[in-house]
């Protein structure tokens, strides 16, 4: 049972004003997405920004914006990229970097240690002081506009490897031995051990690599330049330009749009959150 | 819809696209404005394409929209590996960056091959400004705009003012705005927030030659006493502002629900305004920049260009430029969208010349100054603009005033300048 | 003289543990490489790369130029940079206290609330995170808008002026933190909700039948069980703070021209860095700025890490 608060019958003081503060909080940081979800859901020619659209008033509209903006401009196709490209770049984190936290976490060798404070130096560099370098590295693979110059780059992931080090540390080494003992490979004692008692870790590190992907917007900028390969956050961008000649409602349909697959991913997915970021958190 | 049939062309490409990423000989990358891939304007664009391709069997075109600043990121990416694209637009105010990254072909001695009637089309004083030396040239001048004055008719009436008396100078414009004040209305944006609206009043005051940069004498070419009178008024017409700039939302919505008498801003508002005097019955017209004396109007033009990477598909996508620029396809681009352009042979076209918005964008760029000049012969110095602005809020913050913090900030831009 | 008990090198073969040995340390790298190999070629090599160009004056087009220690001089002399640099100062050192301190009470309270209703405030809590960045700071500009936003027309009606909330270089950063706490509230949340539930609920009972007040319960046992926790979001919050740029650049409707806002007064170095790389095609000196970045940024988690071990040590 949670929390301190046991007792349902009783309205104390304390409870109303918790219940105040909470709503009024919850109500602070909804406002301003239920705000755009009536811009999207109005009449077209009503202004938006002046006073705050408290609630929906046409239904047709709003969903004629959403049909506008997803047969003029390719979103959909735009999604399809983005969900490849979020879905290969957690594949290709999460095995990577658990062969490598398993060396790491596990094992001793020669490098070991150098190895390892070397990628976490990395995680010191502002992604942006390694754009054009990474760029022009891609650019000679010859991966320009393709799936791979998009997720590749991506999957050495410095943050992934130092989450599922710590976590991986707490795997007992009697177990390791004893599989050994067994006669176990190498490569079956990450993969029938450590990865299935990493599971929390693993769901958390896929569902922050789809968040931080999803959203990212500088590298499929640089390397997405024909729109067959435009993620959604780059469709977006069109609508957002400063000079662009749509009206405010297409131009939050469009951001709307690209708010729901994240939304929906973490209201399926809270409690894994949630808990993954907790034991690594305490761990850490 | 004009999603659907793109997506039809692109069907064959798109598999190739992904897996290898190569540009084939035949395939050409055409960048343009994020809102000339969309709606009316992509599908003007993609008939071009489908019209241009058919002469030219093998040939595939694929035209991508983006934002500015996404537009010369790209552009300039591109240009530092090579693979960039083969045609793009951009904003000749831009023109200096793209030229020293690298970005653009010399297409002189191709301009040079068209036929003498294909050259005279175009605006003249364009072509000298993508010519920055003999033998020398960039781009060909394609589209562009012409700031204008909106005004909300409603609210003209409310404040016992006859639209149909045009405004005659500074003192006549400043007394209307009395008058919308008396009445309880907003007069105009906040004009010392943007560079756009700062320009369309100082050019109500000075000389096409007394805005922009000389980069032969290392100065700047504003001229202190012209900067001062601008700011001057902008301290007059402080009371009657509301506060917002020019290109934030409140100020569209402040205009469409009659609360804000002028707007000075460009075309591409127009399509906002024209859906709620559909929508909700707002009445408005478009009118000159007044200027500070009759006769003189103000107003700040800008241009973009359509030019070629000097790739390997140079050739084809030259002749692509030249078909997508040309008189034809001009005409049937400003007919369709009222928007202005750089071919002057098209503008004169009369189906086009009746067009409402076009014949306001045509007459205001006559008086206008151009948005930043010169063009393509080097990047201004990265402070300019917000050593600009910033010195102007201090005049209208009443910090310093219009005399001496005009040529403060003169004496600074002279400085940036002569640093570079 | 003891011979020794475990095969070493003196010995002519090598002995089955050796080669045992040999062959775990092959598989070691073996497994390593896919990692090594990626992070060598999109991160090091990359890196090195433009840390070689830091020393030339390159706009991507001529040929490099070597210049030298004078982008470094530039970075760190340039007025802007300082100006940078100052702003970012004043924002780490409000954000990260403010931004925890107010997750921190988000937690607190909602673990005071059970099953469902837990849950919905944490999942509400967190829906300005998974927004798009631009849509939140569209809305906050309209919020903020001069006149007729709709804090300005609180404050009109609380008797206060006009208060240019994007505008003034003296209230624009704190207009930032402002949706930078709201932003960001609910990631931070949400980690230390998950610490504040594995306090197990007796050391509270205990802490109730000794007398303890509210505020002792939070002081004496809440903070010392989320230590580890606390101390991770702190220092996420520090590391992210440091390279802040989306929010500013949006909130300031900065493009490459013209970025910053008035006065720049959200100047940050990331922004900065954007600025001269792309704005002014200087890359070389955006190298260099990037490179000096790290280094602060190295520098200071260190001193964390210094600092934290010298706590666990006492």
């Amino acid at each position: 049972m949670t929390g301190l608060k046991r007792n349902f019958s009783r309205i104390t003081p304390w409870s109303v004003a918790k219940w105040a503060a909470a709503l009024c909080i919850a109500l602070v940081m909804v406002f301003p997405i239920w705000w755009m979800f009536n811009v999207v859901f109005a009449d077209p020619g009503v202004p938006a920004s002046l006073n705050p659209r408290l609630y929906p008033t046409s239904l047709s509209a709003g969903i004629e914006n959403i049909r506008r903006v997803l047969s003029e401009t390719g979103y959909l196709r735009a999604y399809y990229v983005s969900v490849a490209y979020t879905v290969l770049t957690i594949a290709g984190v999460l095995l990577i970097g658990s062969m490598a936290a398993f060396e790491f976490a596990l094992f001793r060798f020669p490098g070991a240690r150098i190895l390892f404070a070397l990628v976490m130096l990395s995680l010191m560099v502002p992604t942006a002081a390694t754009l054009i370098p990474t760029y022009l590295v891609v650019a000679k693979l010859g991966w320009l506009n393709t799936m791979q110059g998009l997720v590749v780059p991506g999957l050495a992931s410095a943050f992934g490897l130092f989450m599922l080090t710590q976590f991986m540390k707490s795997i007992p080494q009697e177990m390791l031995e004893a599989a050994r003992l067994d006669g176990a490979t190498h490569f079956q004692l990450y993969w029938f051990i450590a990865l299935p008692l990493s599971k929390t870790a693993l769901v958390t590190l896929a569902i922050l690599t789809f968040m931080k992907t999803w959203g990212n917007f500088i590298w499929p900028l640089v390397i997405s330049q024909k729109p067959e390969l435009f993620t959604v956050s780059q469709v977006v961008s069109l609508f957002n330009a400063p000079l662009s000649h749509t009206t405010v409602d297409v131009v939050m349909t469009a951001n709307l749009l690209a708010a729901i697959p994240p939304l929906v991913f973490f209201l399926i997915f809270q409690r894994q959150i949630v808990e993954g970021i907790a034991s690594s958190g305490t761990k850490g | 819809m004009g999603w659907i049939g793109f997506g039809s062309v692109r069907v064959l490409a798109l598999t190739g696209a992904l897996a290898s990423g190569v540009t084939h000989a035949q395939e050409l990358d055409y960048w343009v404005y994020s809102d000339f891939a969309q709606g009316e304007a992509l599908k003007l664009q993609q008939t071009f394409i489908e019209e241009f391709t058919a002469k030219h069997p093998g040939l595939e075109i694929t035209i991508s929209g983006r934002g500015d600043d996404d537009l010369l990121t790209g552009q300039i990416a591109g240009a530092s590996s090579g693979t960039g694209p083969d045609v793009f637009m951009n904003s000749t105010s831009l023109g200096a960056i793209l030229a020293q990254a690298g970005a653009l072909k010399n297409i002189y001695e191709d301009w040079m091959a068209m036929p003498e009637d294909f050259r005279a089309q175009f605006n003249p004083d364009l072509i000298k400004m993508c010519t920055p030396q003999p033998s020398v040239m960039y781009c060909l001048p394609y589209t562009g705009y012409g700031s204008f004055m909106y005004r909300n008719l409603t609210v003209l009436e409310e404040a016992g003012i006859d639209p149909k008396q045009p405004i005659t100078d500074w003192s006549d414009w400043k007394a209307q705005m009395g008058r919308i004040q008396a009445v309880g209305k907003k007069a105009v944006p906040d004009m010392s927030q943007s560079w756009l609206s700062l320009a369309n009043i100082y050019s109500g005051v000075a000389a096409p030659d007394e805005w922009g940069i000389d980069f032969d004498n290392k100065k700047t070419r504003i001229a202190p006493e012209k900067l001062a009178e601008a700011t001057q008024m902008l301290l007059d017409i402080k009371p009657y502002t509301s506060g917002t700039s020019e290109d934030d939302q409140v100020t569209k919505d402040l205009f469409t629900t009659n609360q804000l008498a002028f707007l000075v801003s460009g075309p591409w508002v127009d399509p906002i305004f024209e859906q709620a005097a559909k929508e909700r019955g707002l009445k408005y017209d478009r009118v000159l920049v007044p200027g500070a004396q009759e006769g003189q109007y103000g107003g700040v033009k800008g241009f973009e260009f359509i030019a070629i990477a000097p790739k390997a598909n140079a050739k084809i996508a030259w002749e692509f430029a030249a078909y997508v620029a040309e008189k034809k396809q001009m005409t049937r681009w400003a007919a369709a969208l009222g928007r202005f352009n750089s071919n002057d042979a098209a503008l004169a076209d009369p189906q086009v010349s009746s067009h409402s918005l076009l014949a306001i964008t045509n007459e205001a760029s006559k008086h206008a100054i151009f948005n930043r000049p010169p063009f393509f012969v080097k990047p201004y110095p990265s402070d300019y603009w917000s050593v600009l602005l910033d010195g102007v809020a201090d005049i209208v913050e009443g910090d310093e005033t219009p005399q001496d913090g005009a040529k403060r900030i003169v004496d600074e831009l002279n400085e940036l300048v002569a640093d570079e | 003289m003891k011979r020794p008990v475990r095969p070493g090198p003196r010995e002519g073969w090598p002995t089955s543990s050796r080669v045992d040995e040999m062959q775990k340390t092959f598989w070691n790298y073996l497994m390593l490489a896919p990692f090594m190999i990626l992070f060598g070629a999109f991160f090091l090599y990359p890196i090195l790369s433009g840390f070689r160009y830091s020393f030339y004056d390159w706009d991507t087009v001529r040929e490099p130029v070597f210049v030298g220690l004078k982008n470094y001089e530039t970075v760190l002399g340039s007025r802007n940079s300082r100006i940078a640099a100052g702003n970012l100062a004043a924002y780490v050192a409000i954000t990260v206290p403010l931004g925890v301190s107010v997750a921190f009470g988000l937690a607190l309270l909602v673990d005071h609330f059970a099953g469902f209703w837990g849950r919905f405030f944490r999942s509400v809590y967190f829906v300005p995170v998974v927004m798009p960045l631009f849509l939140a700071a569209t809305i906050w500009r309209w919020l903020y808008a001069p006149n007729f936003g709709m804090f300005n027309l609180l404050a009109g009606w609380l008797g206060a002026g006009n208060i240019r909330f994007l505008n003034d270089p003296d209230v624009m950063l704190y207009s930032m933190i402002a949706v930078d706490v709201w932003v960001s509230a609910g990631f931070n949340m949400v980690i230390l909700l998950a610490g504040l539930k594995n306090i197990p609920r007796h050391y509270y009972e205990a802490a109730r039948l000794d007398g303890a007040t509210k505020l002792q319960e939070i002081v004496y046992v809440t903070l010392p069980m989320i230590k580890p926790v606390m101390i991770f979001v702190i220092s996420y919050s520090f590391i992210s703070a440091l390279q802040v740029f989306d929010l500013p650049w949006l909130l300031t409707g900065s493009s490459f021209l013209d970025y910053g806002g008035r006065q720049k007064a959200l100047l940050f170095p990331v922004m900065d860095m954007m600025g001269r790389g792309f704005g002014s095609l200087s890359f070389g000196l955006a190298s260099a700025y990037g490179f000096v970045l790290t280094f602060v940024i190295v520098l200071i988690t260190a001193a964390i890490f210094a600092l934290q071990k010298r706590e666990a040590r006492t």
